[in-house]
């Protein structure tokens, strides 16, 4: 049964694309006055102001951890300012952050914020940043290697292992863009795009393309969490977090907890699971799966561990619609890393705050309707660990 | 024809760069990855051995990664391995990389145990096989630095 001690109950969020001309300190201060706005609290209540770091470092990180952002928004009670990162996982490192700050009792309200601008690094910047960007510099950078060798090599073993093809690669980027374009916010909102686009765009690290590559942007988020308890008061439909676990795997791939690239979901479905069982639930109880993907493989590894398909088989699930919108299995609703835009740290936070739309009714276009619960999932970009959460817009079996 | 000379000259006049920019990235030996190097250099493929569990580690770290134990002792590997999987990469690489498009990294199952991410060479990448048989050939890519890499067995 969950305990359900956490609560989100209200989110802000601005544009993702390319805006060179908006700084990091703009969009965390913006989302943060709309999260504040959207959650009807008062600025002063808010006790803690958590930041997630620019991953490429700028003058933000040095703003942040000398708390520009309680001083900007006027939290004039705010006693805790902390940045916390993990890669990809930072999402969810970032909540446990606050969830502790909360469980401490020093306040009743944490404000998290995630602002990132990568347009303004020049094009060989982002290049050389992302090819060292988790890649051993002793070991695997001298070979050439880079963030997209790395999922290309995870994605060509895994297509050779199970008989995933290359269209079934391909839908996990249509699928996201269906999403996107339903997403007033998304990088690409505007762009149909279809499998044979996918294939047909240039060729970057055999055998993914250039449409299966994420591409980086400038965007940001932000939400209120408080407890259980005084979410219950002060907000028409809180989100509970009801389940969550994580897991670590290697610091680099060769020492892969699985060794059979094919198999990650040995290392994932366990985490999956425990965060089932801690919200009292699973996978049939599901209404969304926000999954965290920055390439399709990792969409497929992840959905490989969910309980709602034949592990080796998600590609096919993806390729017949049913992640789509309108399928049986709505994922990545926000249009995830390929079709939102990629922020660096920020993309587990855009999937979390669009979980958190969602189950709030406030999804828009995307909205899944009637959703009450939904499994999210981050992940670092080397894939060395797993975050699962099971959130709820009520708790289940509440008398158990 | 595109010469590797005027793709350089072309990314230097069109994005401004610099020749150091070309600079190829050299691993940095550490204390206890400096055997692995010395012998590299002397065309041997050694491998570091836990003397307290036994377990084989690449990269060689200060720890084992099995038992955290730091004592260890150096074997010679066989020099063999399969192909576990492989990328392809053709755009979008560092600079330094640009003039060896396109280039295939892989990871590399050794018989001793390990898996090394490495560059596959002297093969047309669509010739490329999961499992294919593969031997250990030496790069010197500078006068201290030589990479170990691989290559597929002639049948």
């Amino acid at each position: 049964m969950s305990k359900a001690e956490f609560a989100i109950i209200g989110t802000g969020e601005v544009p993702c694309g390319i805006y060179p001309d908006r700084s990091e300190f703009e969009i965390a201060y913006r989302v943060a006055k709309l999260a504040i706005a959207d959650a009807g609290i008062d600025k002063n209540e808010i006790g803690a102001v958590l930041n997630a770091a620019h991953i490429m470092g700028s003058e933000f990180n040095t703003e942040a951890f000398f708390g520009r952002l309680p001083e900007a928004i006027g939290a004039k009670n705010c006693k805790i300012v902390a940045t916390t990162v993990s890669g990809g996982g930072s999402s969810f490192s970032i909540r446990k952050t606050a969830e502790g700050i909360l469980h401490s009792g020093e306040t009743d309200y944490v404000l998290v914020i995630h602002a990132q601008r990568f347009s303004q690094f020049a094009a060989n910047e982002q290049i050389n940043f992302f090819a060292h960007a988790g890649s051993d510099l002793e070991w695997e950078v001298p070979y050439g290697m880079t963030y997209n060798a790395l999922a290309a090599m995870m994605t060509q073993g895994y297509m050779a292992y199970t008989g995933t093809t290359v269209e079934q690669v391909a839908s996990v980027c249509v699928a996201c863009r269906k999403w996107a374009n339903l997403q007033p916010n998304a990088m690409f909102r505007d762009k149909p795009l279809t499998v044979d686009d996918v294939l047909k765009s240039r060729m970057v690290a055999y055998p993914l393309t250039a449409m299966m590559c994420n591409v980086l942007a400038d965007g940001g988020c932000a939400y209120i969490m408080t407890t259980a308890e005084k979410a219950k008061k002060v907000c028409s439909r809180p989100v509970y977090v009801l389940g969550e676990a994580s897991d670590f795997s290697h610091r680099s791939i060769v020492n892969l907890k699985t060794k059979n690239i094919d198999k990650m979901y040995e290392f994932y479905a366990p985490v999956a699971q425990k965060a089932y069982e801690r919200a009292g639930l699973g996978p049939k109880d599901m209404d969304i799966f926000e999954v965290y993907g920055a390439y399709p493989i990792t969409s497929l590894m992840f959905l490989d561990s969910l309980g709602i398909v034949e592990p080796g088989r998600s590609g096919a699930l993806v390729e017949s619609g049913e992640t789509s919108p309108g399928g049986r299995y709505p994922t990545s609703t926000n249009g995830e890393a390929m079709s939102f835009g990629h922020t660096g740290t920020g993309v587990g936070f855009s999937v979390f705050v669009e979980g958190i739309r969602q189950l709030q009714g406030k999804a828009g276009k995307a909205q899944v309707d009637g959703a009450r619960f939904l499994i999210e999932d981050c992940g670092g970009g080397a894939f060395m660990d797993a975050h699962f959460t099971v959130l709820g817009n009520e708790i289940p079996n509440p008398t158990l | 024809m595109i010469t590797n000379m005027n793709i350089r000259e072309i990314l230097k006049q069109k994005l401004g760069c610099k020749d150091e920019d070309f600079d190829r990235p050299m691993p940095v030996p550490a204390p206890w990855s400096m055997p692995f190097w010395d012998a590299a250099r002397k065309r041997k493929l050694v491998l570091k051995k836990c003397t307290c569990c036994g377990h084989i580690d690449h990269p060689p770290y200060l720890y084992c990664t099995s038992c955290s134990e730091e004592e260890c002792e150096w074997i010679e590997a066989s020099g063999k391995a399969t192909l576990y999987a492989y990328a392809v990469n053709v755009y979008g690489v560092p600079f330094a990389f640009m003039e060896d498009l396109p280039y295939v990294l892989a990871l590399v199952d050794l018989p001793e145990g390990p898996r090394m991410i490495s560059n596959i060479v002297g093969c047309d990448p669509k010739d490329l096989k999961n499992g294919m048989e593969l031997k250990v050939v030496f790069d010197d890519v500078s006068p201290e630095i030589t990479l170990p890499k691989w290559k597929p067995v002639s049948k």
